[in-house]
């Protein structure tokens, strides 16, 4: 059934007897169809606004989502997970990986990290050099060690991160989020994606795609340098053209729909047209970082400068200043990225450090580190922590041992390490681990699936119920998979 | 999972050994030669560790079912595990359920064989998720040894053979009965047209609807065209039909709309959703496959040509076959991870997930049948075991993604100059093949043999009987070793090495191309080959099944003489008269030094010097003949897939590639009978005889999805609702008996689509109007009941197609390479951006857009367009901002207004009044009303022309179809 046409909602706006009887009639055939597994649950959506706010399942603990994605695969032991065994065995062979094959060949010895690990706040965690900032924020934080991966390879790992499937076109979180959710911001979009000032992730447009889901829940990209495409007025028309033109096409709509009465998919196309207007508004209002104070500017990093790395890390502080005033306008979901498509070489441009990794991480924490923070810092100090979940993850981790042959770490799904902040979650506190190296996790072990799973618990929504009936499936984001780690809740 | 060992393999029988053989190192004696004793060992071990150290062993007595085993169910099974609860879909309660299995897939027991048994790894495991029973008491060790003995017995029960019976697999779904034309329903009124009408008309009675007054003509046509090519009719056309008073003008109308070339683009459109058809790999590199487009010009052409539906469908599962190479476009049309590792799982994984692909795009787009959820487990809604995803998954076992000439579409010319190269190339080759013999004949006098080269080498052999030949190489020409071919001549002179089994030191890993079981195939070339994962050094060694007498060795590198790296320049060949015995019988210890190979000048320097300079002049010659040959070869090939013999096929516990269960030959669906095809069936028969199959006049499912799609792209929705599923997860049909009589009128009239089409367009339901009545819309507001023609916002290819036609910018040129809508940066990876600014090589139909995958275009993207990384048998029709945002402020539809505004002044004048007449006459196929013509003009009065066609671009009569 279509889902912006289904007899269903159309019904459930109609005060007759007769839908009433109708709606019955359906609302028990979805029961029969789900009695199969477990009831789905399907958004009701209003075709005239696919992004108007729904209800969740039940009571949520957050209700926006910021996700900061680290492309290339930012390696767990040189930054969160810290592991003294590895310190002292350095330069011997990993026990029992004889013969084991990663994804670009062999390994050679066991590699302590080139940053040195420091206990930080009160919790005392242990976060390394590479990453001071975030560091003096370990009691915000709620570290998952335990993550696995389902595949070592960039393009699916970021598909299964960003989507729940390592396969390209499935819905992304974001747009199952904002399909369940809709959003309370009706001026600017329910998602949007933040790319990296050097370009899009390795996963491309899968990582905000829609999938088989409705385009209507696909995220909008845009970050501080790049606006989102086709929002300016054409040069060529002036305003007082440009809205003579709008109400001219309102007028002839409108005359229009006189012959078709109650047609809902005509109607919502008008009105869709009132929310792009309106949107033209909104969305140079929330980017425009300029006339932030200096000491936010400062804060943030976006007043670096003098050299390539500082000039980026100033573009990507300024995606940063834009994440947050997104959150604050209550948009629901919003995906930032840090570091991009493999441009320049591997490990230039994102965090993929597999020769020369010191070299190559030197800069990707100068870049990432200090405006993260202050993204953390300034969500908090504004209180919107409260409401929002924050979500630093990366598609999967890094080897303890180096290469064979190379000074950086090859792939590793094994184990790796994401971290939790804001509403819901616990503060200053690790779940799960890794081996003695940091290799395999070993307790608590949990899933890409497991973090879904808990995205969507946080917010109010049973990740087993909340489905998608796509050819042949009540599709989730979970796929079959995923329990919802319990022990990160606050 | 081709090539590794497994099914019947040694390790099936090791195990059971290993139960009664008390001291493991009496096994050796009965292994293969191929099994090392350590490799054997290995795979006790293996067997140990996976089900725990302390199985209890079997009971040493005979065990009855009655008095032991079901008892032993009933207290530890059944609370879970009986026809009320059926956890798993498992029943112990019975012998049906025991046969029967749960929904895993997994056998619950292997006769004979306990300790591969599922029952025994479930009782025995030491995982808390897998353990059963999951609570209560654990069987005892005696249990446990009473089950194993049972198992290994046989695991006789009474009543096997009713209960098997019982179990057949069958079904009562609806769309897996046989095709039966239904009566048409009679007694209607002024309303009934044709058949279709019959039945519409009936299912609107019983739903207390009426049906609407017929549009009129202005709108038919319109929406005739929309429907049919994509694109709205020109005014003359509209005109012309509105002024035809002929009481067949409409028919008339439908035939010329049929049979215009802008219906077979429209519906190939259509059929590349389905099949999720790009231009490019996607996954992280996303790189560029420009030869795609054959595939859709054939698809294009077939249409056009009203192609039998049956053929269609045969030509796209096995055209290579059928004289339509462009055809298996089909099979390898979807996403490509390019990225390959060492790691060997994930190797598997991949080549799992690419067969996965065409298995679901098979079963979706040909039977509306998602096949893809019976990979892991026994399908939960409809009648598909996991094994027959396996069976089928061995029927595109042997498709490779990758480039392969056309031979129908080469054009003859070429092909002639082509065949003239080829007979110049084989004359070349012999007389250059005389020179070598003359040298080899002047070598054998000074007792030295020629060097080897790439193409040919020759070993003659004292007579020596022999189980075994291995060829040892101890150096090459560069690189790991690479061997063609190894022929392997018996005293009749016939090749016996085919026969054999062949074994090596290590083969490189990750290539389809280089696998050992190309040493011994037949074929030859690089693209069948075995290459070592060695620099340098390899072995290989070919078993025969009994003694023979051996009399000559042929071998090669490449035997088409491309390549000459990899050659083994240093090797020796020996034979075994017993297993182990190994006896030197050739090698390159008498032969000339290698230098640089066949196209080396080592045999001249045999040759006297006048025959010397012959030789190099043809050496030149057949250079330059080969050259021209692979570039005339170069120049037809498409990225239409290639085929090679594969290993055999393992059903996956799971769907995990680390646990393969027993060989699955290539077959259909159990419920739907068999093909009787063997493990080991030739590539080409595979896909040719499940092609027959699938094309059956009988075949329940394969004109019913067809006729479905087609009522789904002509009203907006199909009778079935889920075009992709008609299984029990999908929606019913809405007219059950009108979709199987469009079933069979596409059978009985040569599955001609056309006809099926053109029965469908000549009905009322069709020529209806789309005007709303209150009443009807609360009862069926989707007008799935066809109370009215349902109204929708046309796809985002027919809006751009709509856009170019109406500002007479559209260049109708068709097929050939694609256009971009994206420009494009090469690096390691591919990088896209959405195209700004747009020329008239852009203004094409959007079906020759060159797809990228994963990438959002300027514009049409955002109208639901798909990037073809899933099948999508049905697109959403969603509604957004970004939409209105992208078709009122982008640089195409501005650009697009600008020349629309121009087409205006040249063919109305620069009379406003004017101006609006002929737009609407372009946009709606009909003139504006007094106050629209009013509105319009003042508008284009104070905004200029610019602006309105801007406005009419926007407008909801523009974008959707009445």
């Amino acid at each position: 059934m279509h889902p912006f046409l289904s007899r269903r909602h159309f019904l459930s706006q109609t005060a007759t007897g007769l839908g009433a009887i109708a709606l019955t009639q359906l609302l028990a055939k979805d029961r029969a169809r789900a009695d199969a597994g477990k009831t789905p649950i399907r958004p009701e959506l209003n075709p005239a606004n696919p992004n108007a706010a729904r209800p969740p399942h039940f009571e949520p603990r957050a209700k926006q989502v910021l996700m900061i994605f680290c492309s290339g695969a930012v390696s767990q032991v040189d930054t969160f997970d810290f592991k003294p065994e590895l310190i002292k065995h350095h330069g011997k062979p990993m026990p029992g990986a004889e013969g084991l094959i990663t994804f670009q060949g062999g390994q050679g010895a066991l590699t302590k990290s080139p940053w040195e690990f420091k206990p930080r706040g009160q919790s005392g965690k242990m976060v390394s050099d590479l990453v001071p900032h975030l560091g003096a924020l370990a009691d915000e934080m709620c570290f998952i060690h335990s993550l696995t991966g389902k595949t070592n390879t960039h393009g699916p790992g970021e598909n299964f991160m960003g989507t729940g499937n390592t396969l390209d076109a499935f819905p992304s979180i974001g747009s199952w989020l904002t399909y369940a959710l809709g959003t309370a911001n009706e001026t600017l979009p329910a998602y949007v994606a933040i790319p990296d000032p050097r370009g899009a992730p390795q996963s491309a447009g899968n990582f905000w795609g829609s999938g088989y889901l409705p385009a209507a829940f696909q995220g909008t990209d845009f970050n501080a340098s790049k606006p989102v495409r086709n929002l300016a007025r054409p040069a060529d028309f002036t305003p007082q053209k440009d809205r003579a033109t709008r109400e001219f096409l309102a007028k002839l709509n409108r005359h229009h729909l006189e012959q078709f009465p109650g047609d809902s998919e005509l109607a919502a196309r008008i009105s869709s047209y009132e929310l792009a207007a309106r949107m033209q508004l909104s969305v140079p209002e929330v980017s425009d970082i300029a006339n932030e104070p200096a000491h936010i500017l400062k804060l943030y990093g976006a007043d670096a400068a003098g050299n390539p790395v500082q000039d980026l890390k100033a573009a990507y502080a300024r995606n940063c200043i834009l994440a947050r005033r997104l959150i604050e306008k209550g948009v629901r979901f919003v995906q930032l990225f840090n570091g991009a498509y493999q441009t320049g070489g591997e490990g230039t441009s994102n965090w993929d450090g597999h020769k020369v990794l010191k070299e190559q991480y030197v800069k990707h924490g100068e870049v990432m580190d200090q405006p993260t923070a202050a993204l953390l810092t300034d969500l908090k100090q504004r209180g919107l922590l409260k409401d929002t979940l924050v979500v630093w993850c990366t598609e999967f981790g890094r080897m303890p041992t180096f290469q064979q042959g190379a000074s950086g770490r090859d792939h590793n799904p094994a184990g790796f390490t994401a971290w939790l902040a804001g509403a819901g979650v616990k503060k200053g506190f690790s779940y799960g681990s890794t081996d003695e190296f940091g290799y395999k996790a070993v307790e608590n072990v949990a899933t890409v699936y497991d973090l879904h799973a808990t995205i969507l618990d946080l917010l109010g929504l049973n990740h087993e119920r909340l489905t998608f009936y796509h050819n042949g499936l009540e599709r989730r984001l979970t796929d079959v998979h995923g329990q919802v780690m319990r022990g990160v809740l606050a | 999972m081709a090539g590794v060992g497994c099914g019947d393999s040694p390790v099936a029988w090791l195990r059971i050994a290993l139960i009664t053989m008390p001291n493991p190192f009496r096994l050796t004696r009965l292994l293969p030669a191929s099994v090392s004793l350590r490799s054997a060992l290995g795979l006790m071990l293996g067997v140990a560790s996976a089900y725990g150290a302390e199985i209890a062993p079997p009971a040493l007595r005979a065990v009855d079912f009655d008095q032991e085993i079901r008892p032993l169910l009933e207290n530890h099974c059944t609370d879970c595990h009986d026809g009320e609860k059926q956890k798993g879909q498992l029943r112990l309660d019975g012998v049906a359920g025991i046969l029967k299995g749960g929904d895993s897939g997994e056998p619950l027991l292997i006769r004979g064989k306990s300790l591969e048994s599922n029952i025994i790894r479930h009782v025995t495991s030491k995982n808390p998720k897998e353990v059963m029973p999951p609570k209560g008491d654990p069987l005892t060790l005696e249990e446990i040894g009473l089950l194993r003995a049972w198992i290994d017995a046989g695991a006789k029960m009474p009543g096997e053979a009713e209960a098997a019976q019982s179990l057949k697999l069958k079904t009562d779904h609806w769309s897996f009965q046989p095709l039966k034309r239904p009566a048409v329903p009679q007694g209607g009124d002024g309303f009934v047209r044709n058949a279709v009408d019959g039945f519409v008309l009936a299912k609107l009675k019983e739903k207390n609807l009426e049906p609407s007054p017929a549009a009129d003509r202005s709108t038919l046509i319109r929406r005739l065209y929309l429907v049919m090519h994509g694109m709205p009719p020109a005014p003359q056309e509209v005109e012309a039909f509105v002024q035809d008073a002929r009481p067949d003008a409409y028919p008339r109308l439908v035939d010329a709309v049929l049979a215009s070339p802008r219906y077979g683009e429209r519906w190939a459109r259509h059929w590349m959703d389905v099949v999720r058809y790009a231009d490019t790999n996607g996954f992280e590199t996303n790189r560029e496959r420009k030869t795609a487009y054959p595939y859709r010009d054939w698809l294009i052409a077939s249409l056009n040509a009203d192609k039998p539906y049956d053929q269609f469908l045969r030509e796209q599962l096995a055209g290579d076959q059928l004289g339509a190479d462009a055809a298996t476009g089909f099979l390898v049309a979807g996403a490509y991870d390019l990225v390959r590792s060492p790691d060997v799982n994930l190797s598997l994984m991949q080549r799992q997930d690419e067969l996965a692909d065409m298995v679901n795009t098979t079963g979706t787009a040909f039977m509306g049948l998602t096949m893809g959820c019976a990979r892991c487990h026994n399908h939960k809604f409809d009648p598909i075991l996991q094994k027959d995803y396996y069976a089928m998954q061995a029927v595109f076992e042997g498709v490779n993604y990758g480039e392969r000439p056309l031979r129908e579409n080469a054009d003859p010319a070429a092909a002639q100059e082509l065949g003239s190269w080829q007979t110049k190339q084989a004359a070349l080759q012999a007389t250059l093949e005389g020179f070598r013999q003359k040298a080899a004949g002047m070598a054998e006098a000074g007792k030295r043999r020629p060097p080897v080269n790439a193409r040919k080498n020759e070993e003659i052999l004292m007579p020596v009987d022999a189980v075994a030949v291995r060829f040892t190489i101890h150096a090459t020409s560069g690189g790991e070793p690479c061997l063609d071919e190894l022929e392997i001549h018996d005293a009749s002179g016939k090749n016996v090495a085919p026969g054999g089994k062949p074994t090596a030191s290590g083969t490189l890993p990750g290539y389809d191309i280089h696998r050992l079981e190309h040493l011994n195939d037949g074929k030859t070339g690089n693209d069948h080959s075995w290459i070592s994962n060695t620099p340098g050094q390899g072995w290989v060694q070919i078993d025969f099944p009994a003694p023979m007498r051996l009399s000559r060795i042929i071998w090669s590198r490449d035997r088409e003489g491309k390549l000459k790296d990899r050659l083994p320049v240093d090797y020796v060949i020996e034979a075994a008269a017993e297993p182990g015995k190994w006896m030197r019988v050739a090698g390159s210890d008498d032969r000339l030094p290698f230098d640089g190979g066949e196209a080396g000048n080592a045999f001249l320097t045999q040759l006297p010097a006048v025959e010397a300079g012959l030789a190099r002049q043809v050496q030149a010659d057949l250079a330059a003949t080969t050259t021209r040959i692979s570039q005339l070869k170069e120049a037809s090939k498409a990225w239409v897939g290639t085929f090679g013999q594969p290993g055999r096929t393992s059903r996956l516990y799971r769907g995990e590639v680390t646990q393969p269960r027993e060989v699955v030959a290539p077959d259909v669906l159990t419920v739907m009978g068999t093909l009787g095809m063997s493990p080991d069936e030739p590539e080409s028969q595979r896909r040719l005889k499940f092609a027959h199959w699938i094309t059956s006049p009988q075949h329940p499912l394969t004109a019913r999805v067809m006729v479905n799609r087609l009522w789904h792209y002509i009203f907006g929705q199909g009778i079935v609702s889920t075009p992709g599923d008609f299984g029990k997860n999908g929606s019913p049909p809405s007219h059950p008996e009108l979709l199987d009589w469009l079933a069979d009128e596409l059978v009985t009239s040569g599955w001609s689509l056309k006809a099926v089409q053109r029965q469908i367009l000549l009905s009322a339901a069709f020529q209806q109007s789309a005007a709303p009545r209150a009443g009807a819309l609360t009862a069926d507001a989707g007008a799935q009941f066809l109370w009215r023609f349902p109204p929708r916002r046309m796809e985002a290819e027919a809006i751009r197609d709509a856009m170019l036609t109406v500002s007479g910018s559209l260049d109708l040129k068709m097929g050939g390479p694609g256009f971009y809508l994206m420009d494009v940066v090469e690096e390691n990876v591919m990088h896209y951006f959405a195209k700004e600014k747009f020329t008239p090589a852009e203004f094409r139909r959007m079906v020759y857009q060159f797809r990228i995958r994963q990438t959002t275009d300027s514009v049409f993207s955002s109208l639901d367009c798909p990037d073809g990384g899933q099948v999508m048998p049905k697109r959403s029709r969603s509604n957004t901002p970004l939409q209105a945002l992208n078709l009122f402020n982008s640089t195409f539809v501005v650009q697009q207004a600008d020349l629309f505004a121009e087409r205006l002044r040249q063919e109305a004048g620069e009379e406003p009044e004017a101006q609006s007449d002929r737009a609407f006459k372009l946009c709606y196929s009909r003139l504006p009303d007094a106050w629209e013509r009013q509105q319009s003009a003042a508008f284009i009065r104070s905004e200029g022309l610019t602006s309105f066609c801007r406005a009419l671009y926007n407008s909801s009569e523009f974008l959707f179809v009445f």
